[in-house]
C-alpha cells in the first residue's frame, strides 16, 4: 500500500511557502487571500451603505484618494462599479477560497487520515491560477472606463458592449473564467482525494460530516463551475471578437439574451448551496463537538445534504420567474424549489436535536456555529417568498432578496467560516487564539448581521428595489431613507466589529499562546497529531474503529475518565491497555 | 385661410393645458410605514394574503427555533450532564421524517396551492384578460433610460398613424383590464409597478407580457427592476390612473395630437409592433 509516500519536506523557502504542495501551505495561502480580498469587499460594502444613508455627500476620511475626480462623492458610474465588483469579490474572491480553498485543502486530507490531497501539483496550480485571477480583478480597477459594472450577475446584453464598454468588465469576464480554471482543479482533487485516500476504516458513513459538506460541494464544483466557464467564454467572444451570442435588439444582434441567465442560474443556483454546503458542515460537526453529544441522525445529515446537492441542479429557474418564462416550466420549478425545504429542515431538526440534552460549552465556535444557525434560520425561511411565482412577482428583484441572500450566503457563510477558522485555527498555526476576544468579536457580528440584512429584508418588503444609486428618486421609496441609515449605520457597526477579528487573528497568528495537541478534547483524526502536523500528518497512516462524534460514550468515562473516544481507539476490554496513538498521548499526558 | 401651423399650435397650447389638468390629479403619495405600499390592483391582494400568512408560519417557526437554542443552552450546559444518542432509531427517524413533512405539506403546501392558482387564474391569465371586451391594450419599449409606451389609438392597430405614443407616461382607465407587451431596445429592464405588486423584464428581441386592473385613481410610479446600466436608478415612469370617461377624453385628444406629428418617413419612430396574441 505505496500510494502515500512520506516525501522529504522541502528546505528551501520557495518550495516550503512560496509554489508549496504541501496541502497545508496551501490552504494557508488560501486563507490570506480570501482575508484580504473579505477585507476589500467588506469595504466595497461600506461604499454602498455610505450612499444610501448619505447620498451626493463625500465619503468620509477615504474618499478623495479613491474618488479623486468627484472628490470623494459617489457617482452613478461609480456606484454600479462598487456593488458590481462588491458581489463578485465576495462570491468568487473571498468565500470561496476561504471555505473551499483554505477549509477544504486543510480538513479533507487530515480529516480522512490522507497525507496529502490526491494530486498535490494540481493543487499547488489550482492557487497559482486563483492568484493570478485576483491580480486581473486588481487590475480591472485600473483600466479605461474603470471596473466590470454590469452587476454580479453579468446579465447579457448590459455586459457586452452595448452595456459596458471598456476593458475593465472584459478582465473580470477573463477573472471569472480563470478562477473556474483554479476552482475545477481544486474541485477533481478533493473528490479524488475522498474517493481515494481514505484510511483504512474510514467508511463514508464515519466521515467527520465537515468532509461530507466539502465533498458534495467539490462534486457540484467539478460539475457547474464549467456552466459558468462555458457562459464567460462566450460573453468574451462577444466583447472582444464581436460575436453576437447574447445580443438581440436595436443593436442588430440575432442573439438571445436569456440564454446567458440559463447558462448563469444553471451554475449560479449550485453555487449557492457550493457556499452553503460547507458550512452546514461545520455546523453540524461544531453543535456535536461542544454539546459534546453525538451527532443526531448522522445518516439524515449526510442524506439531506446529498439531496439537497441533486435538488439543487434542477431548480435554477426560480431566478428567471420574469423573464417571460413558460408559465409550466415555472410551476415545475417551482415545486422543486418548494421541496428544497424538506431536507433544510431534516438539518435543522438535526442540529435541534444534536444541542438539547448535551452538555453545551459554548467556546466561540460553537457561538459562531449557533449563530450560524439563527441566520441561516433567517435567510432559509424568507426563500420560501422567492421560490414561489406569485410572491416572487411582487418581491423579485428587490432588497428582501437581497437580504435573503446575505443571510444565506453571506451571514451563514461567513459565521460558519469564522466558527471553522476559530476551531481549526490550533492546528493550522500551532497556536491558539485569544478566546475572550473571540467571543467580543461574536456577539457585535451576529448582531450587525441581523440587523444589516434585517433592514434589507424591510426595505425589500416594502418595495425597494436593488441597486439603486438614489432611491429616494422614486416617491413610494421616499419614507425609506430613515430605515436605509439606520441600516448603514448598523453595517459600519457590522464592518468596525471585525476589527477585533483583524488583531486576534494577526496576534495569534504571530505571538499566541502554543497550542496542545487536542485542546478541544475532539475524537477526529486530525487531533491525533502535533499542532501544527507535520509535512506528511501522519507517521502510520491511522486505522479507523469509529464515527466522528462518540461524545458521552458511557464506556469511555468508566474506562478513559473523559467523554468522548476518538475514531481510532479500539475500546479495550476493561482493564486492557490502550492501543494506538491515543492510548501514547493518554498515556504521556 | 389660416396658416396650418397656427392651428397646430393653439391645438398644441390646448391639449398642453389639458393634458397639465389632467397630470395634476393627484400627485403621487408617499407611503408612510414599512409595510407594503398601498395597493390598487384588483388582483394584488392575493399577494398581500400569500407573503403574510406565510410570515405568520415563518415567524412562529423562527421563534420556535429561538427558544429552543436559549434554553437548550441555559438548561443544558457544562453542568448538565451528556446523554448518549445518536438519535437513529427508528421512532426518532420518524419523527423527524414525519415533522419535517408536516411542515413542508402545510407551509410550502398552502404556497404552491395558492400560488399556482393565482398564476394561473389572475396574473399570467391572459386568455381571459384578452377576451375582455373593454380591455386597454399598451406596448412599452424599455431602452436606456426611459419607458416608450404605444396604444393602438381609435383603428386598434398598432405602428400606424393614430397611435399615441408617450413617454415615461402610461395613463389608463380605472377598473378596466390593461394589457400589456414589453420588448426591449437595449439591455434587460423590468417593468415594476410596486402598487400593483407585479413586474416582467423587458428582454431585448422578445415580446413579454403582463396584465392588471386599476381599483383606484391617481398617480403611482413605474419603476425599473433590473440594473440597466448608470442610470438605472433615474428610469422611472408615471401611471396616471383615470376616471373612465375623462381617460377617454384624453386618448381621443391624444391621438389626434399623434396624427398630427405622424412622419412615414421616421422609421426609428416606428417601433410598434403587431399585437401577439399567444
Amino acid at each position: 500500500m505505496d500510494i502515500q509516500p512520506i516525501h522529504p519536506e522541502p528546505t528551501s523557502f520557495i518550495r516550503k511557502y512560496v509554489f508549496s504542495t504541501d496541502h497545508k501551505v496551501i490552504a494557508k495561502q488560501f486563507t490570506w487571500a480570501g482575508l484580504l480580498f473579505l477585507l476589500f469587499g467588506g469595504m466595497l460594502a461600506m461604499a454602498i451603505r455610505w450612499q444610501w444613508a448619505y447620498p451626493y455627500e463625500a465619503i468620509p476620511l477615504v474618499g478623495k484618494a479613491v474618488l479623486p475626480r468627484s472628490a470623494g462623492v459617489i457617482t452613478p458610474a461609480s456606484y454600479q462599479s462598487i456593488f458590481t465588483m462588491h458581489g463578485l469579490i465576495m462570491i468568487f474572491f473571498a468565500i470561496t477560497p476561504l471555505m473551499i480553498g483554505a477549509f477544504g485543502n486543510f480538513c479533507i486530507p487530515l480529516m480522512i487520515g490522507a497525507r496529502d490531497m490526491a494530486f498535490p501539483f494540481l493543487n499547488m496550480l489550482s492557487f497559482w491560477t486563483f492568484l493570478t485571477s485576483q491580480m486581473m480583478i486588481l487590475a480591472s480597477f485600473f483600466v479605461q472606463l474603470g471596473t466590470a459594472a454590469a452587476g454580479w450577475t453579468t446579465y447579457a446584453p448590459l455586459s457586452t458592449n452595448v452595456g459596458t464598454p471598456g476593458w475593465g468588465q472584459t478582465l473580470v469576464v477573463m477573472a471569472i473564467f480563470v478562477t473556474g480554471m483554479a476552482t475545477i482543479m481544486g474541485s477533481v482533487n478533493y473528490v479524488t482525494t475522498v474517493i481515494r485516500l481514505r484510511a483504512p476504516g474510514m467508511t463514508y458513513m464515519r466521515m467527520p460530516l465537515t468532509v461530507w459538506g466539502l465533498w458534495l460541494t467539490a462534486i457540484l464544483n467539478v460539475l457547474f463551475v464549467p456552466v459558468l466557464g462555458s457562459a464567460a467564454l462566450l460573453l468574451t467572444l462577444d466583447r472582444v471578437f464581436h460575436t453576437q451570442f447574447f445580443i438581440a435588439g436595436a443593436a442588430g444582434g440575432k442573439g438571445d439574451p436569456i440564454l446567458f441567465q440559463h447558462l448563469f442560474w444553471i451554475f449560479g443556483h449550485p453555487e449557492v448551496y457550493i457556499l452553503i454546503l460547507p458550512a452546514w458542515g461545520f455546523v453540524s460537526d461544531l453543535v456535536s463537538f461542544f454539546a459534546r453529544k453525538p451527532a443526531y441522525w448522522y445518516k439524515g445529515s449526510v442524506l439531506a445534504m446529498t439531496a439537497v446537492t441533486v435538488l439543487s441542479a434542477v431548480v435554477y429557474g426560480h431566478h428567471m420567474f420574469v423573464t417571460g418564462m413558460n408559465p409550466l416550466l415555472g410551476q415545475g420549478f417551482m415545486l422543486l424549489t418548494l421541496i428544497i425545504s424538506v431536507p433544510a429542515e431534516v438539518l435543522f431538526l438535526n442540529w435541534l436535536h444534536t444541542i438539547w440534552k448535551g452538555s453545551i460549552r459554548l467556546t466561540s465556535p460553537m457561538l459562531f456555529a449557533l449563530g450560524t444557525v439563527f441566520v441561516f434560520g433567517l435567510g432559509g425561511l424568507t426563500g420560501i417568498f422567492l421560490g414561489t411565482i406569485s410572491t416572487d412577482l411582487y418581491l423579485h428583484d428587490t432588497m428582501f432578496v437581497v437580504g435573503h441572500f446575505h443571510f444565506t450566503m453571506a451571514a451563514a457563510a461567513f459565521l460558519g467560516s469564522f466558527g471553522a477558522l476559530y476551531f481549526w485555527f490550533p492546528k493550522m498555526f500551532g497556536r491558539q487564539m485569544n478566546e475572550t476576544l473571540a467571543k467580543v468579536h461574536f456577539w457585535p457580528t451576529v448582531i450587525g448581521i441581523t440587523l444589516v440584512f434585517g433592514g434589507q429584508l424591510v426595505a425589500g418588503y416594502a418595495g425597494h428595489q436593488r441597486r439603486l444609486f438614489d432611491p429616494y428618486q422614486y416617491t413610494f421609496l421616499q419614507h425609506l431613507h430613515p430605515l436605509n441609515k439606520f441600516t448603514s449605520l448598523s453595517a459600519f457597526g457590522l464592518g468596525l466589529a471585525q476589527l477585533v477579528f483583524i488583531y486576534n487573528f494577526f496576534q495569534s497568528v504571530f505571538a499566541g499562546k502554543k497550542a496542545e495537541i487536542n485542546p478541544w478534547g475532539i475524537g477526529t483524526l486530525e487531533w491525533e497529531i502535533p499542532s501544527p502536523p507535520p509535512h506528511h500528518n501522519y507517521d502510520v497512516i491511522p486505522t479507523v474503529v469509529r464515527g466522528p462524534h462518540e461524545f458521552a460514550h458511557p464506556e469511555a468515562r468508566k474506562l478513559l475518565g473523559r467523554d468522548y473516544l476518538t475514531q481510532t481507539e479500539e475500546l479495550p476490554e476493561a482493564g486492557a491497555v490502550l492501543k494506538g496513538d491515543a492510548g501514547k498521548a493518554a498515556a504521556g499526558a | 385661410m389660416i396658416p396650418r401651423r397656427f392651428t397646430a399650435l393653439a391645438l398644441a397650447a390646448a391639449g398642453s393645458a389639458f393634458l397639465a389638468t389632467a397630470i395634476g390629479y393627484a400627485a403621487p403619495q408617499p407611503e408612510r410605514g414599512l409595510g407594503m405600499p398601498r395597493d390598487v390592483s384588483v388582483e394584488g391582494h392575493r399577494i398581500d394574503w400569500l407573503i403574510k400568512v406565510t410570515m405568520g408560519f415563518v415567524i412562529v417557526m423562527f421563534v420556535i427555533m429561538c427558544i429552543w437554542i436559549v434554553w437548550a443552552c441555559v438548561k443544558h450546559d457544562t453542568k448538565h450532564k451528556a446523554e448518549y444518542d445518536h438519535g437513529s432509531s427508528v421512532s426518532q427517524v420518524r419523527f423527524a421524517a414525519a415533522l419535517s413533512a408536516l411542515i413542508f405539506f402545510v407551509v410550502d403546501g398552502n404556497l404552491w396551492v395558492n400560488s399556482t392558482y393565482d398564476v394561473n387564474y389572475a396574473f399570467w391569465n391572459f386568455a381571459e384578460a384578452e377576451a375582455k371586451p373593454n380591455a386597454v391594450r399598451i406596448e412599452v419599449n424599455a431602452h436606456q433610460w426611459a419607458w416608450d409606451a404605444r396604444y393602438a389609438g381609435p383603428d386598434g392597430k398598432f405602428n400606424t398613424k393614430d397611435d399615441i405614443v408617450t413617454l415615461n407616461d402610461i395613463k389608463i382607465p380605472v377598473n378596466t383590464p390593461i394589457l400589456i407587451q414589453l420588448s426591449g431596445a437595449d439591455v434587460i429592464h423590468s417593468f415594476y409597478l410596486p402598487n400593483f405588486r407585479i413586474k416582467q423584464d423587458a428582454m431585448p428581441g422578445m415580446i413579454n407580457r403582463m396584465w392588471f386592473t386599476a381599483k383606484d385613481v391617481g398617480e403611482f410610479d413605474i419603476a425599473c427592476a433590473q440594473h440597466c446600466g448608470t442610470n438605472h436608478y433615474k428610469m422611472k415612469g408615471m401611471l396616471t390612473v383615470l376616471p373612465e370617461g375623462e381617460y377617454a377624453k384624453w386618448a381621443a385628444e391624444a391621438s389626434k395630437h399623434g396624427e398630427r406629428g405622424f412622419d412615414a418617413n421616421d422609421k426609428d419612430a416606428h417601433w410598434g409592433w403587431d399585437w401577439r396574441v399567444n
